[in-house]
């Protein structure tokens, strides 16, 4: 009977209770949509990242990481005893060598720092996906003298396939070097690192180059199971002596950190719209308890008792909570499943002149994220709950012959 | 034997930081089958009465006993559970929960009570309903009765668990002449029928006329006390 009580009272004032339960829906439908918006740049960035930069795991050599902005090369180290170990490890899919290094791209009257990227085709295309990437010309098949570059890179030179750039660098000895190479292909990869910053050549190419022998500056790691990764880093820790493992989180730990600061901006986004429903709901079972004074003192006439009364207001302020959560619940996984995910914001335009925000992906989708809306769902009963707990003391704190009386 | 009496019982009002006295010094016996009209002016007392009898209230003052229990030592929800058990209540505007049928409202302080299942809840509103006259009405809600039909359904539920006494205030102030006394020989009816005792305040001089037993009250004392 309580049941039916409360969930009729909630209808008694109907314009004002499918009011909160806009207010209840719309709250957690932003915020069913804010989180896969989020979700979907963590996981877009963090997919990039491995994809085209840091793979599962990367070898560097000792001390390199902490002055790896600088892309130093002096520590080479010839990769192949180690490739032969991870190659014949069944956790690893898959090893491939780079060198990065710093460079300068000019084409005669203009001159950009770019960062340089060595690898080789054929083992890098295990580990990375920077093939499936280009969007004009080709990408490199060997040890050919020629350039891939960053769509955007190209773009600053008014540059296309088979336009000849100059490549400045140094050597391992510091002295200069020029490379004339013809662009071969452009790659559209929505890694800004990749696409606004980078020039690719082939691994023996820039070894003869930077007169680094067989030298590269790290191996990177693929592995059958990303799941194994603690795994595979305690394993090969310390296994090769002179060089250091980290993992890809590890590697890119200023996107993460980014990562971090944007959940708390989530988490702020988050309090301020669950606060705001809190005290409509508040409000809503506020004004229905001051409406109905005269009735809760006819309640406590009858023998109802104060626990009971405020049972009666928080049942209605959890059904409230029940009907407005599952409307913003299932508006929520509509738009996600047939809009976020679909859809996204290219800000591609914009993130230039933003830089390093840590994202890695420049349109920006929504990640499908079902556990969140079932929390969402949850989380939106018991805020219409505990919303409800300070009007019900209000109500039942009344003294029955002073209520009836009103 | 006495239903409820009161032993010299004092209730102030405070106002501002001035104690208003409401009752002085009262000391009343309702005996079982009472129809006892409270009568008085507006101001005199009437209601602080009602709801000293009705356990809402506390005295200032003396003793209230319900059952031989003195109800001052009693805390918030042993008072809940006397008002539950021992006392009905009619009120001036019906009371009744809006959002709730004839037959739902009477039902509720079973529920309250919790003696009763389903069907037996069920068998005793059924009966209840028919008993003040409104059967053919379990299922409306109170927006769509009279006022004298609300009432009769306030009534049911005052009786329906059988409680010692009822306690009407002013119960026809707020329905038309005709109708009202339709309710007392209503309210007679059940108290001759059931045996229930009736406590009710009026000040309507023919609302008295129905009393058996008529208690003058005037600036919170007894003025007089008869049996007719």
């Amino acid at each position: 009977m309580l049941l039916k009580l409360a969930f009729r009272n909630i209808f008694r004032n109907s314009r004002r209770t499918v009011l909160t339960l806009l207010a209840l829906a719309l709250a957690l439908l932003f915020l069913i949509l804010f989180d896969s918006y989020y979700s979907g740049l963590d996981l877009k960035t963090f997919e990039t990242l491995i994809d085209y930069e840091t793979a599962h795991l990367k070898f560097y050599p000792q001390g390199y990481k902490e002055d790896s902005d600088n892309l130093p090369i002096e520590k080479a180290f010839d990769p192949a005893p180690v490739l032969a170990v991870l190659r014949a490890d069944p956790m690893v899919k898959s090893a491939a060598p780079r060198i990065y290094f710093r460079s300068t791209l000019s084409n005669g009257i203009y001159q950009l720092p770019v960062m340089g990227l060595a690898l080789d085709p054929a083992q890098d295309e295990t580990v990375f996906t920077m093939k499936q990437s280009v969007i004009q010309g080709e990408y490199l098949t060997g040890t050919e003298e020629s350039l891939v570059l960053g769509a955007d890179v190209a773009k600053d030179f008014n540059a296309g396939v088979g336009d000849s750039l100059t490549l400045l660098c140094r050597t391992r000895y510091s002295t200069f070097q020029a490379l004339d190479l013809p662009v071969k292909g452009l790659i559209r990869s929505n890694d800004y690192v990749i696409d606004y910053n980078c020039a690719i050549i082939a691994l023996g190419e820039a070894q003869k180059a930077l007169d680094l022998g067989q030298g590269v500056t790290e191996v990177n790691v693929r592995l059958n199971d990303i799941k194994q990764i603690d795994a595979f880093k305690k394993k090969y820790a310390s296994r090769f002596p002179g060089l250091e493992l980290w993992t890809w989180r590890e590697v890119a730990e200023d996107v993460i950190a980014h990562s971090e600061g944007h959940a708390m901006t989530r988490y702020i986004t988050f309090a301020a719209i669950i606060i705001i429903a809190l005290i409509g709901i508040s409000n809503t079972i506020l004004l229905a308890a001051f409406e109905r004074t005269r009735e809760i003192g006819m309640l406590a006439a009858m023998g109802m008792k104060r626990r009971q009364i405020v049972g009666l207001f928080v049942l209605e302020g959890t059904l409230i909570g029940i009907v407005g959560s599952a409307i913003g619940c299932l508006l929520g996984l509509l738009l996600v499943v047939f809009w976020t995910t679909r859809f996204g914001f290219d800000l591609s335009f914009a993130m230039r002149s933003w830089g390093n925000i840590g994202f890695r992906n420049l349109v920006f989708k929504g990640a499908w994220d079902p556990g969140l809306i079932l929390l969402a769902f949850f989380f939106g009963i018991a805020v219409s709950a505990l919303s409800s707990i300070y009007p019900a003391l209000v109500a039942s704190s009344m003294q029955p012959t002073e209520a009836l009386r009103k | 034997m006495s239903v409820v009496k009161m032993e010299n019982v004092v209730k102030n009002y405070k106002v501002g930081k001035v104690d208003v006295p409401a009752i002085r010094g009262l000391t009343l016996s309702i005996e079982k089958g009472d129809f006892a009209a409270i009568a008085g002016p507006s101001g005199s007392g009437k209601t602080t009465m009602l709801n000293l009898f009705g356990c809402l209230d506390k005295p200032t003052g003396g003793k209230v006993f319900i059952e031989d229990h003195d109800i001052i030592t009693l805390k918030p929800d042993q008072l809940a559970d006397v008002r539950n058990e021992h006392i009905g209540f009619i009120f001036q505007s019906f009371n009744l929960i809006p959002v709730l049928t004839a037959f739902e409202n009477v039902e509720f302080p079973l529920i309250l009570l919790k003696k009763d299942g389903p069907s037996e809840r069920r068998k005793k509103v059924l009966k209840m309903l028919a008993d003040v006259g409104i059967a053919e009405l379990a299922n409306r809600l109170p927006s769509e009765m009279s006022g004298g039909q609300q009432q009769r359904v306030a009534i049911a539920r005052a009786l329906v668990k059988n409680p010692d006494y009822v306690l009407a205030d002013e119960p026809t102030a707020n329905i038309d002449t005709k109708t009202g006394h339709e309710i007392l020989d209503l309210m007679q009816a059940m108290n001759q029928n059931l045996g229930t005792t009736f406590i009710f305040s009026t000040h309507d001089p023919k609302v008295m006329e129905h009393a058996r037993r008529l208690i003058h009250i005037r600036d919170g004392q007894i003025e007089s006390d008869e049996r007719k």
